[in-house]
């Protein structure tokens, strides 16, 4: 590939862009002249919360507009010197992928199910490369091996489905290589992946800049991601370029309000609160004094897996060999990847999914032994927080009716001061008495989420399990549920019991961390302490995955798997 | 938002309104007695005085097809409504409860399945006997299996959703869980098929008349008096033409209620 471009000239040059959607009321702006550039082989980071316009920006780019509603309305895009802005569907078809490559959060669904993931790969390099059948097969096999497959003969003929989503992103990058593109816009590649993933697709990127020249938009909400991988960082909001220039400038001296609120609520950034709460909290959790009030002995939970009508029915352990004890007043997290068996447990605990062996003891009451018992004390005084905020409530109910419903049955207020309460746990999640009145798709995610947090406070628990709660939210919205469970933990007697795979959220609000791997417990301690000096290898690879919103404290983890 | 645009809906239930309008002022609409054989006008072809034709009894036509509006719209609203209420009640107890009662149902659905719709219908009815009564048993007895297979799919996928949980979580009851809070979000499915289901209830009732096993005459009844004009076809099409396109038209308006559901409800498909 040969540069014709000085150096001064960008790649990618985008003036005054403004895209508009034609709504009943009029023309309404959802990009306001925004103006980008990126230099060949260089890391564009755009940055912002989910509605900013990142996403549309990028559809725009390549004219593909996700309804016919939605239209530019003014600006330009330069592509190496060339105006691409409106130009005919033929001559922007000739551009995607050859010359602007997409990659997207959720690999699973761009992925065609049915088709050879080799074949996915040959298949753009023939239409955009117009190679022969077996000189596109090896260089297929090539791009596989570029992008860290192990084992490109065999993998070239696996579908998707037979993949992690690790191995699925690399193949869906491997994909987009396929035609060869100048520039690789990335939406969110990372997000639905485990740290120590992460860390390692976003080397693959920044391995494939350098060994390609290739040119990179990064799109994410995760300012630690932009700065251990970026060149520059652009800052959006409400469809507007809030500030742009280079990262460390950004990140040292961030000029927009918006930006610097970003900065601050990054879960690396040290939680001003935190001192003051463990404190707090070595008084009230004394252990030893009292009984534990979960008590989890040597718990397994198996799923019958695999085995069908003819071969033998196997197990699958989700959680093996567990014991745990959670005290009164306590907060404790609970981390590890998906699939380490942190939700199974949070589960048993709660006695929503039987024991295959061991004990879940609630209170003294065991769910063994004197189920019932247990159990009525576990649906009166346990509720849980779930993590896809709009599955968890009840699409046809207002928060109003799901929280008087509540109300109604657990029967712990006569039904005359229902409505009062309603209007006091809004109060108490920080939403307003309107919402009520509203259903979950009139709200965004975070208003959801706190609605859920009430219904879990409605029954006025002593312990609150929150499975991944924060996961599906973005940064902004994250800090502020945080925020919420920090203060409500401070401020009402509550027990908590915090599920994450993020560790930085578990550091700022958790006093005691429980680390989880293939459905085994690996470390426990306290917070501060396996933070800093992890005992166990797997734990340490965790901690060094995170990436830093400091661009000098580099991200660990190999580009191969 | 969507409501103002959907046009599929409003144009299904002007239709339905029209229909319903005529069976209620069927007597004041009709301009002569649907039974009162003029012999005078037989087999008249449609003129000022009678708009659809006489039939081969002098009958009048468009008298007949408007006091038919009764029978037949009764018959599709009661013909959906009882499979509908079985099938939603069974399917959502196979499905929350599974394990043997799921088994035991779904089996019992294959055997209902395995039989041709029309030759159990007929047999149904053969038992107990012509008349409409049988024929309302007989749709009851069929036709409930597509919306327990329907419900059951949805409460399957429902039963596993967070909310599900919450509520179990919450201590809620069983029971309150499946009919407060998945059944609510399961229907829609199945009511937007019950309207396709009325076309085909419809349909069957007429195909059941004509083979004279549901309405007698001489009870004014499109699929009776489509029957009656057979022998009349090549001389008098007017006496099949006009009933059989009310037939159609009142189809076609439950196909677009049934549309405008969809996407007022938000179903899929």
């Amino acid at each position: 590939m040969t540069t014709t471009l000085s150096p001064a000239t960008p790649l990618l040059a985008v003036r005054d862009l403004s895209v508009a959607v034609d709504a009943p009321e009029g023309l309404r702006t959802l990009l306001d002249s925004v103006s980008i550039e990126i230099g060949r082989g260089e890391v564009l980071g755009l940055v912002g919360e989910s509605g900013s316009g990142k996403s549309l920006l990028c559809r725009t780019l390549v004219g593909l507009m996700p309804s016919t509603a939605i239209r530019r309305t003014a600006g330009s895009i330069l592509l190496g010197g060339q105006e691409i802005a409106g130009a005919n569907e033929t001559a922007l078809q000739a551009i995607r992928g050859a010359r602007i490559g997409m990659i997207f959060q959720n690999p699973t669904s761009h992925l065609d199910p049915v088709m050879r993931i080799g074949d996915q790969i040959v298949e753009g390099i023939r239409f955009h490369q117009g190679l022969s059948r077996e000189a596109a097969k090896s260089l297929a096999l090539d791009i596989m091996g570029q992008v860290g497959f192990t084992d490109p003969p065999r993998q070239f003929s696996s579908y998707a489905h037979e993949f992690s989503g690790g191995m699925r992103q690399r193949a869906m990058i491997a994909v987009a290589l396929a035609c060869n593109p100048e520039i690789l816009i990335a939406d969110e590649p990372t997000t639905a992946l485990d740290v120590t993933i992460q860390a390692q697709i976003l080397h693959l990127l920044l391995d494939l800049r350098t060994r390609r020249g290739l040119s990179l938009i990064l799109v994410t909400h995760d300012l630690g991601v932009v700065a251990q991988t970026c060149d520059r960082i652009a800052v959006m909001r409400h469809g507007r370029i809030v500030e742009t220039g280079a990262k460390r400038q950004i990140l040292k001296d961030p000029q927009a309000d918006y930006t610097r609120t970003l900065i601050a609520s990054h879960p690396s950034m040290p939680a001003k609160l935190d001192a003051g709460l463990a404190v707090a909290h070595s008084g009230e959790a004394r252990q030893g004094a009292g009984r534990p009030l979960i008590e989890i002995d040597d718990l397994a939970v198996r799923f019958p897996a695999g085995g069908g009508l003819f071969s033998k029915r196997r197990n699958f352990s989700a959680v093996e060999g567990v014991s745990l004890q959670i005290w009164p007043g306590e907060t404790v997290g609970i981390v590890g990847e998906s699939g380490s068996g942190k939700s199974t447990l949070a589960r048993a605990m709660l006695g929503l999914t039987p024991a295959s062996s061991g004990h879940v003891s609630f209170d003294g009451a065991s769910l063994g032994l004197q189920r019932a018992e247990a159990l009525r004390a576990l649906r009166t005084q346990a509720a849980m927080v779930f993590q896809d905020p709009y599955n968890s409530l009840n699409p046809r109910m207002t928060i109003g009716e799901t929280l008087a419903e509540v109300l109604s049955v657990q029967k712990k207020i006569p039904a005359a001061q229902i409505q009062e309460r309603v209007g006091e746990l809004l109060d108490l999640v920080e939403l307003d008495r309107n919402f009520a009145y509203r259903k979950p798709r009139t709200m965004s995610g975070g208003q959801c989420q706190r609605a859920g947090i009430a219904r879990a406070l409605a029954i006025d628990p002593r312990v609150i399990v929150a499975d991944e709660c924060t996961a599906a939210l973005d940064v902004t919205i994250q800090a502020q549920i945080v925020a919420l469970f920090r203060k409500l933990v401070a401020t009402m007697d509550l027990t908590l019991v915090f599920i994450a795979h993020d560790l930085p959220v578990i550091r700022s609000l958790c006093r005691r961390v429980i680390v989880m791997h293939h459905g085994r417990i690996v470390e426990e301690g306290l917070s501060e302490d396996v933070f800093a000096h992890p005992r166990e290898a797997y734990t340490a690879g965790l901690i060094d995955a995170i990436p830093d919103i400091d661009p000098d404290r580099p991200l660990s983890g190999r580009s191969t798997p | 938002m969507v409501r103002s645009r959907n046009a599929t809906l409003y144009a299904g239930l002007t239709i339905f309104g029209v229909f319903v309008l005529m069976a209620l002022l069927a007597p004041l609409v009709a301009p002569y007695d649907p039974i009162f054989q003029d012999a005078a006008a037989r087999l008249k072809a449609p003129s000022l005085a009678h708009p659809f034709g006489t039939d081969n009894f002098g009958r009048d036509i468009l008298s007949r097809v408007i006091h038919a509006v009764r029978i037949d719209l009764q018959m599709a609203l009661i013909g959906v409504a009882f499979p509908f209420a079985i099938g939603t009640v069974v399917g959502a107890i196979s499905g929350f409860l599974g394990g043997l009662v799921d088994a035991v149902l779904m089996r019992l659905i294959d055997v209902i399945l395995a039989f041709p719709f029309l030759v159990l219908m007929l047999s149904i009815i053969a038992i107990l006997g012509p008349g409409l009564g049988s024929f309302y048993i007989a749709m009851a007895l069929v036709g409930w299996v597509s919306y327990a297979r329907l419900i059951r799919a949805q409460i399957l996928v429902l039963k596993n959703s967070d909310y599900a949980m919450a509520a179990e979580s919450l201590g809620f009851s069983k029971a309150r869980i499946l009919f407060r809070h998945l059944l609510p979000n399961a229907v829609a499915g199945s009511i937007v098929f019950s309207m396709s289901d009325v076309v085909l209830v419809l349909l069957s009732g007429a195909a059941i008349s004509y083979l004279g096993l549901g309405v007698q005459p001489p009870t004014a009844e499109w699929g009776v008096m489509v029957a009656e004009g057979q022998g009349f076809v090549t001389q008098a099409w007017w006496i099949t033409l006009f009933p059989g396109l009310s037939i159609v038209v009142l189809a076609f308006g439950f196909s677009l209620l049934g549309d405008g559901l969809a996407k007022w409800l938000g179903v899929n498909g």
